[in-house]
């Protein structure tokens, strides 16, 4: 039982790890999942609103990438992306290995991304776009004042979900071989873990993952609530009173 | 020489797949006139409504504005819209911006006003709905009657040369019908066109200088309120009179 504990929970390997896991792994870590989150909002919106199109033609290239991008293996996208296209010849990151695999998750959130906005914006109601162009904005006037920064709020629950989702898998992208100093914080503990022969690294890098995904999680539930039921409780108290003081 | 029509359709035609909603409506509206519509649900007043602003692209037919047709494929129908108010049954304020900014966002973003200029032209038109001590609340703090007070308000605000109104007071508390209705009343003695289509006959009757009764896509009948209520002249009129009054 001893052993088991110290095989897994070794207080002085898992301290000794930290380091090297917060140094090297969690900014590695960090520099994958908010590089492609930023990819994935910015196309994962374009793609939302091409996907959305009345006209079929325009809709079809958002859907099949969609379709593709979900329906991949995450790990196997990183490969083709992240050894694929060096060894086609397209260095576009030159031999930045990290900015490959920042790439390949970009590309995956983006599809992820593109679903969660477009259902957001067909759950705003049909009278707001109706509302706005009837004041005289042009649809995609519309869209930006109008319909995307409601559905920016309701979506605000999945779209942290996703983040989650991403920082978890950046941890794949080791498949692309990454170099000393550019490991992630899997591969940090994983390289330590099978140095030393014990598993306790390997918990030290789950312990600073739980540290970044347990306060996303309760942030996610926090907005869930907050989103249902309304805005604040003050506005919520302050109606009775509204009514009162016209009648 | 006659007087332009401020709003003139002329064989206007509607169709949704094969169900036909207008089959060629006949409808001239003079500057300055109010004309309710009325008509059991399903007759296509809504529609009439929506294809006058070109919410619903028309099926046949024209519809002029100040004698420019606006179902040409080169007219700008955004800046169509800006000549054209409509509030909605439902209100449509946009719940994520200020009352104040319900109003004033097309002046901003469609007229290019600047926000000085456009709050000023904002709070002139919430104080002539009764709302200027509201400018800074949100949508989801007024009653259903303000919320759609504001809305005419937003309308308002671009200075249109014709408003449509589309059943306002159908979704409101009974108590909160009588302060629209006397907006719109206010409206229509200040001059505005005005296009109502309305459940509400005491408004009709009173404020209307016509009424158009509408069954099935088409126009029945029509006339000044008190020969349309009191001398109907078709018995599907006669038969709808008697079920709402």
């Amino acid at each position: 039982m001893e052993n088991l504990g110290r095989l897994f929970f070794d207080v002085e390997i898992i301290l000794d790890t930290l380091p090297a896991l917060l140094r090297e792994g969690l900014r590695n870590t960090l520099i994958l999942s908010v590089g492609a989150i930023t990819i994935g909002l910015v196309a994962g919106l374009l793609l939302a609103l091409v996907g959305i199109s009345r006209r079929w033609w325009v809709r079809l290239p958002a859907k099949v990438y969609i379709d593709i991008f979900r329906g991949l293996p995450a790990i196997l996208t990183i490969s083709l992306v992240g050894l694929g296209l060096p060894a086609a010849g397209l260095r576009i990151f030159g031999r930045e290995r990290l900015l490959y695999g920042m790439l390949a998750l970009g590309l995956i959130s983006t599809a992820y991304i593109a679903e969660i906005f477009r259902a957001g914006i067909q759950s705003v109601d049909r009278g707001q776009m109706e509302a706005a162009r009837s004041v005289g904005m042009s649809y995609l006037l519309a869209m930006r004042l109008v319909i995307v920064p409601q559905a920016v709020r309701r979506v605000l629950p999945p779209l942290t979900n996703e983040a989650i989702a991403i920082l978890k898998d950046s941890s794949l992208v080791f498949v692309v071989g990454l170099a000393a100093g550019e490991r992630e914080l899997t591969r940090v503990g994983q390289n330590i873990g099978q140095q030393s022969g014990n598993f306790s690294p390997y918990v030290a890098a789950g312990l600073v993952y739980l540290a970044l995904t347990i306060p996303l999680t309760r942030l996610v539930n926090r907005l869930d609530t907050r989103l249902r039921e309304g805005p604040s409780v003050r506005a919520a108290q302050e109606l009775p009173a509204t009514l009162a003081q016209e009648h | 020489m006659a007087q332009v029509p401020r709003v003139a359709l002329r064989g206007l035609e509607k169709r949704f797949d094969d169900v036909e909603v207008l089959r060629g409506i006949d409808l001239e509206i003079a500057p300055g006139e109010v004309v309710c519509v009325i008509g059991p649900s399903g007759s296509g007043k809504s529609t009439l409504l929506r294809c006058i602003n070109q919410l619903e692209p028309c099926s046949g037919g024209t519809i002029e504005l100040d004698g420019l047709d606006i179902t040409g494929r080169k007219i700008d129908l955004d800046a169509v819209r800006t000549r054209v108010g409509m509030v909605f049954q439902s209100f449509n304020l946009f719940p994520h911006m200020s009352v104040l900014d319900n109003v004033t966002v097309a002046l901003r973003k469609v007229k290019r006003m600047n926000r000085r200029e456009a709050e000023r032209v904002g709070r002139e038109r919430l104080a002539e709905v009764g709302l200027a001590h509201r400018a800074d609340a949100r949508p989801a703090d007024l009653s259903g009657g303000q919320q759609q007070r504001v809305a005419i308000a937003r309308s308002l605000a671009m200075d249109p040369e014709v408003m449509l109104f589309d059943e306002v007071t159908s979704a409101l508390d009974p108590e909160l019908v009588k302060g629209v209705l006397d907006v719109m009343t206010a409206l229509a003695r200040g001059g505005m066109t005005m296009v109502v289509v309305t459940h509400e006959m005491g408004f009709a009757r009173e404020v209307a200088h016509r009424v158009v009764f509408m069954d099935q896509g088409a126009i029945v009948e029509q006339g000044p309120p008190a020969a349309l209520f009191d001398d109907a002249q078709t018995p599907r009129l006669r038969d709808f009179l008697g079920q709402v009054l």
